[in-house]
């Protein structure tokens, strides 16, 4: 029994059944208040999704005149799934959502290999002009996308790329950013396993697929998270360099099918339900990955 | 075919007929191999159409459909359609063109064509009408599809724009009701309404929706130019094309917009409606509780669901007429024939022009408008109104016919009548500076210096892209 | 702004911290099957990257020079024009207009952001049962894309919307703005959508670094006394130096990017009397547009310029205030 918790009210000739209540109680109001703070930041978090939730199944009407008042959170006039349909229908939904995975698959897939290779060779592999080469990505990687896109613009148009999918992968593949992060974490890795494949007679491919890759799971993870999520939510380039329904991936959509007249809120909020529903039911479940992903991304960086 | 003699009928046979001599000369402006219609398809051909997806396709995919099954089958086209968003749908067609993708066929709205003929990015299709076709539309319509003598579209319907009101709230009021465009309300006259109906307590966030929700683009241009050239002042100068000053940025023009900025400070103006319910049902989404907005400045599109909702009770009022005239408003989408993939005229890639204007010529024919007038609502591009009763005389937007009967695009002329948008190929850029303008004005900038500033802008466009 | 880095502008900043920039040479180099091997590996990449980064970037500079533009009429030719591009750019009210703009998100959200995550993270990092949901919860905005949260708020922020009935009532009636509509809170309006959607993702970043703090430090500090404000200055906040610059400085950066909402939220691009108009905004609506490439690369070209200054001036800053203490 320890007399010497740290509230207690020293010296002040309380009983102990006394102190230990006083301390209870403060426990309670330190819970209480800690655990308020957290339920009130957690609903200004989450209310914009509980409202576009409900809206998705509210008269289309109905999503703005009830927007002002508590009942903005209640699916009254309950229209099942009709807003749905019509987001699918008229918001072209399924190709827009198509499109996005197969730009973010793309993008995830074909970086992650292409970056890595690039980030091993610059770490592990001793070759002529590395150096400068590893010196240019550096440089390269304060260099915003906004200053390359008109120009970007112009190449998409002259090699006739405009309005397609490819146009969306091809020119975000190779980032100087996720080559760094693969070069530093390669770095680090220790050199014994590569040495005793080498002696072994293993070309540097296999020691690249077979160990080194494996080792860097930490930091695929992470490239691989951080760039699904800009792929997903993508929404500058789009904006430049597609019109069409067939090329246009969801973030676009999204925008586009909000400025439609007749703006039918209800079906908007459809929409956007659909947008985020999947990706929030992924990030629930694998959401220690990803946040895992996020925080190395940072104190590695 | 009944055929009334009315002066309105009269004039709008003349405007036709006027329109119709401007190309009985049309041969003789064709270049030498230039892409010309000689009457022969070469064979079965796709052509690639882009298709601005605005409100409703659907008569627009109507049509393609009914002639890739018809017509089309019968002379070997098919036409192809790619779909692209209204929002954004002319910086479509220029980044296609500056691709090399440019599709075979067009459909733009109304003044778009001209920067895109002064680009080179369409091939005329005069060779292609002939007169009776040519009868057979409005002047306006002849003259929207015409640039440097060339025409080089046609559309399969007019629009049209005016206020819709509730009648009963007006008469509640007792304000006078306009019954043509030569009765118009005068701006004053049309302040006093509204601040009558404010007064009464009709319209919750003010009695005049003007749909600003459509945001950005073609209709802040579209709705509210109007207003400047009914005082006298306009878009640019008409007598040289070449700028903007002293008309945009007159005294006409700004007394005009100084005065519908007063509107919007003592809220007469609804800018908070996200959707068309105000007008309908009112902000609570509840028909006839009494908080519908009485005025709703748009144009023929909004009919079918208006008058679906009001029944009876819905009147179309002329736009009011800031001291030159009620000007209404005119011209819509039309369809064109680009110059092939690479946007340059009679290089060699352009698609059959027969085969392009077989599909034009059904999309215009009075099988193909009369889908277009049922559909949209939208105003008959042609003076043959047998099968539009809407339209004629008696009809509720008879107005509509009114304005494009007495159409005319001399700023000067104190007329009631539509003014044509100006055919310049600066249009795109004129307009979306207007349209910002406009909201700056909105919004509470001062009016002179807004207009001085995009004046300078539109001047220094044209003289650095040499339009 | 969205929160994740899709460039590589914001970790500049970081290379000359801890890694080597040139790897120890254990070797002497030379043509061996590791040169081949080397190359080989990074020929993907470097093809990519001097197709499309490389090359714009040049073009960039070399477009400002001149009148080049979207689409041409037949026979109009792109012509050199020196640096007409840059003093249109600079006499242009509106490039200033933007400029200062995303110089006030800048100065607004930085720090908000940067210390709202920061206090997250705080309370995250508490012992409570189940403050792994609210970990959860704080990061899903991050996963609603920026163009779907924009959209989200259009309505939120309508004046007739939830944002002004929860101030109406906190404020008695009397506050209620038009917030997308009024230039004087169409800034505010999108300050509270980015921070919402963003801080999530800076709140994990702090929350790691907060979790390496050695809780022995923490002790350390108690048995002197310290309370929790002076274990915060003098344990917490040096212990995540490094992370707290890395955020603040991808912070800054991405404010200078804002571009998503801006273009989305408001009924014109660049918000009512341009009240929300940005550098991004600036260059997407000369360049696509306008049309008018040769003035839009050069805007991009000043962007760069801008962005790296910024960089620089954060670093000296942060680095004067450290030494100071």
């Amino acid at each position: 029994m320890s007399a010497a918790t740290k509230g207690a009210p020293a010296g002040q000739g309380a009983t102990l059944q006394e102190a230990n209540a006083s301390i209870r109680r403060q426990h309670i109001r330190h819970y209480a208040v800690a655990y308020g703070v957290l339920i009130l930041l957690a609903l200004f978090f989450i209310f914009p999704i509980a409202f576009m939730i409900a809206g998705s199944f509210k008269a289309d009407t109905s999503v703005i005149a009830d927007s002002g008042s508590l009942k903005a959170f209640i699916p009254e006039p309950f229209v099942g799934l009709e807003n749905y349909q019509q987001a699918a229908e008229r918001g072209n939904f399924w190709t827009s959502f198509r499109n996005s995975a197969i730009i973010s698959a793309g993008i995830v897939f074909g970086g992650l290999l292409i970056n890595s290779l690039f980030g091993y060779a610059l770490a592990r592999v001793p070759f002529r002009g590395k150096g400068l080469l590893l010196l240019i990505v550096v440089a390269l990687i304060i260099v915003p996308f906004e200053t390359l896109a008109v120009p970007l613009l112009l190449i998409m148009a002259e090699l006739g790329w405009t309005d397609t999918l490819h146009a969306q992968i091809i020119p975000f593949l190779a980032q100087p950013l996720y080559i760094f992060l693969f070069y530093s974490f390669f770095l680090g890795i220790p050199r014994e396993l590569e040495e005793a494949a080498k002696i072994d007679g293993a070309g540097a491919a296999t020691t690249f697929f077979r160990i080194a890759a494996p080792l860097a799971k930490p930091a695929y993870a992470a490239a691989g998270i951080l760039m699904f999520l800009a792929s997903w939510g993508q929404y500058l380039w789009p904006v430049m360099v597609t019109r069409s329904v067939d090329a246009r991936p969801l973030p676009m959509g999204i925008a586009e099918f909000q400025g439609l007249p007749p703006r039918d809120w209800g079906d908007i909020m459809a929409y956007a339900a659909m947008m985020v529903i999947p990706l929030l039911i992924v990030f629930i479940i694998f959401q220690r990955q990803f946040v895992r992903g996020v925080a190395t991304s940072g104190l590695k960086g | 075919m009944t055929h009334s003699r009315t002066s309105r009928q009269v004039a709008l046979m003349a405007t036709v007929a006027l329109a119709g001599t401007a190309f009985a000369a049309a041969p003789a402006a064709a270049q030498d191999d230039a892409n010309v219609c000689d009457g022969v398809i070469d064979g079965p051909v796709t052509l690639e159409m882009t298709m601005h997806t605005g409100s409703n396709p659907g008569a627009e995919m109507e049509t393609v459909d009914a002639f890739n099954a018809g017509p089309g089958a019968e002379l070997g086209v098919t036409i192809d359609v790619i779909p692209i968003g209204e929002q954004a749908y002319e910086t479509a067609i220029t980044s296609a063109a500056a691709a090399g993708e440019m599709p075979d066929l067009v459909d733009m709205d109304g003044p778009s064509l001209y920067p895109f003929a002064f680009n080179g990015l369409l091939s005329p299709i005069t060779s292609c009408v002939d007169q009776e076709k040519l009868d057979y539309f409005l002047g306006s319509i002849i003259e929207q599809g015409t640039y440097n003598d060339e025409l080089y579209s046609l559309g399969s319907f007019e629009s049209g724009m005016g206020i819709w009101a509730h009648k009963s709230m007006l008469e509640d009021i007792g304000a006078r009701i306009p019954t043509s465009i030569d009765d118009a309300w005068t701006g004053d006259e049309f302040e006093q309404v509204m601040r009558d109906l404010q007064a009464a307590g009709y319209g919750a966030n003010g009695p005049l929706d003007i749909k600003w929700h459509y945001g950005a683009g073609e209709w802040r241009a579209y709705g509210f130019a109007p207003i400047i050239q009914s005082a006298g002042g306009d878009l640019i100068d008409r007598s040289t094309m070449k700028g903007s000053d002293g008309v945009l940025n007159g005294p006409e023009a700004v007394g005009a917009l100084n005065q519908f900025q007063t509107w919007v400070d003592d809220g007469l103006i609804d800018l908070i409606a996200e959707d068309d319910n105000n007008f309908t049902v009112g902000p609570d989404g509840e028909a006839n509780t009494g908080d519908e907005t009485p005025l709703s400045w748009v144009g023929h599109w909004m009919h079918s669901l208006y008058s679906e909702n009001l029944g009876d009770d819905l009147v179309l009022i002329p736009l009011p007429d800031f001291g030159n005239g009620s000007k209404g408003a005119m011209g819509s989408w039309n369809w064109a024939v680009s110059s092939g993939p690479d946007g340059v005229p009679n290089s060699g890639d352009e698609a059959d022009l027969d085969a392009a204007w077989a599909f034009i010529d059904y999309a215009t024919s009075p099988e193909s408008v009369l889908r277009f007038v049922n559909g949209y609502g939208a105003v008959p591009p042609t003076a043959d109104l047998a099968d539009f009763p809407g339209f004629q005389e008696g009809g509720d937007r008879e107005l509509y016919i009114d304005y494009l009967s007495n159409a005319h695009s001399d700023p000067n002329l104190e007329q009631n009548g539509s003014m044509a948008r100006p055919a310049t190929a600066a249009y795109l850029f004129i307009r979306d500076r207007f349209s910002e303008a406009f909201a700056d004005i909105v919004a509470g900038a001062d009016v002179q210096s807004t207009l001085d500033n995009i004046v300078m802008q539109i001047d220094q466009e044209i003289e650095d892209v040499g339009y | 702004m969205s929160a994740i880095p899709s460039g590589g502008a914001e970790v500049a900043a970081e290379v000359a911290a801890a890694t080597p920039i040139r790897p120890p040479q254990k070797q002497r180099s030379r043509f061996t099957a590791d040169t081949v091997t080397g190359w080989l590996f990074s020929a993907p990449a470097i093809i990519l990257i001097a197709c499309f980064i490389i090359l714009p970037f040049i073009l960039a500079f070399y477009f400002s020079f001149t009148n080049e533009r979207l689409l041409s009429p037949p026979g109009r030719e792109t012509q050199w024009i020196g640096f007409d591009n840059y003093a249109r750019v600079f006499n242009n009210p509106r490039f200033w207009t933007a400029l200062t703009n995303n110089i006030t998100f800048s100065i607004v959200v930085v720090p908000l952001q940067t210390f709202f995550a920061l206090f997250l993270a705080i309370l995250v990092n508490q012992k409570l049962r189940g403050v792994v949901v609210f970990r959860t919860i704080f990061f899903i905005p991050i996963t609603v894309v920026m163009a779907a949260s924009a959209v989200i708020w259009v309505v939120l922020l309508n004046p007739q919307g939830l944002i002004n009935a929860f101030f109406e009532i906190i404020t008695f009636g009397n506050f209620s703005p038009d917030w997308l509509g009024d230039p004087a809170y169409a800034m505010a309006g999108i300050i509270m959508v980015s921070i919402w959607a963003s801080v999530g993702f800076q709140m994990v970043i702090l929350l790691a670094a907060l979790q390496d703090v050695p809780e022995s430090l923490y002790e350390a500090a108690r048995l002197d006394g310290a309370n929790n404000w002076q274990q915060f200055r003098n344990v917490t906040l040096p212990g995540i130096r490094n992370p707290l610059l890395f955020v603040l400085t991808i912070t800054t950066i991405l404010a200078f990017r804002l571009f998503d909402q801006v273009w989305i939220m408001p009924d014109r691009p660049g918000g009512p009397l341009d009240a929300t108009r940005t550098l991004m905004v600036d260059i997407v609506d000369t360049g696509l547009n306008q049309q008018a490439v040769g003035r839009g690369s050069a805007l991009s070209v000043i962007f760069l310029f801008i962005v790296l200054a910024v960089t620089i001036v954060q670093r000296r800053l942060v680095k004067q205030e450290g030494e100071i203490k």
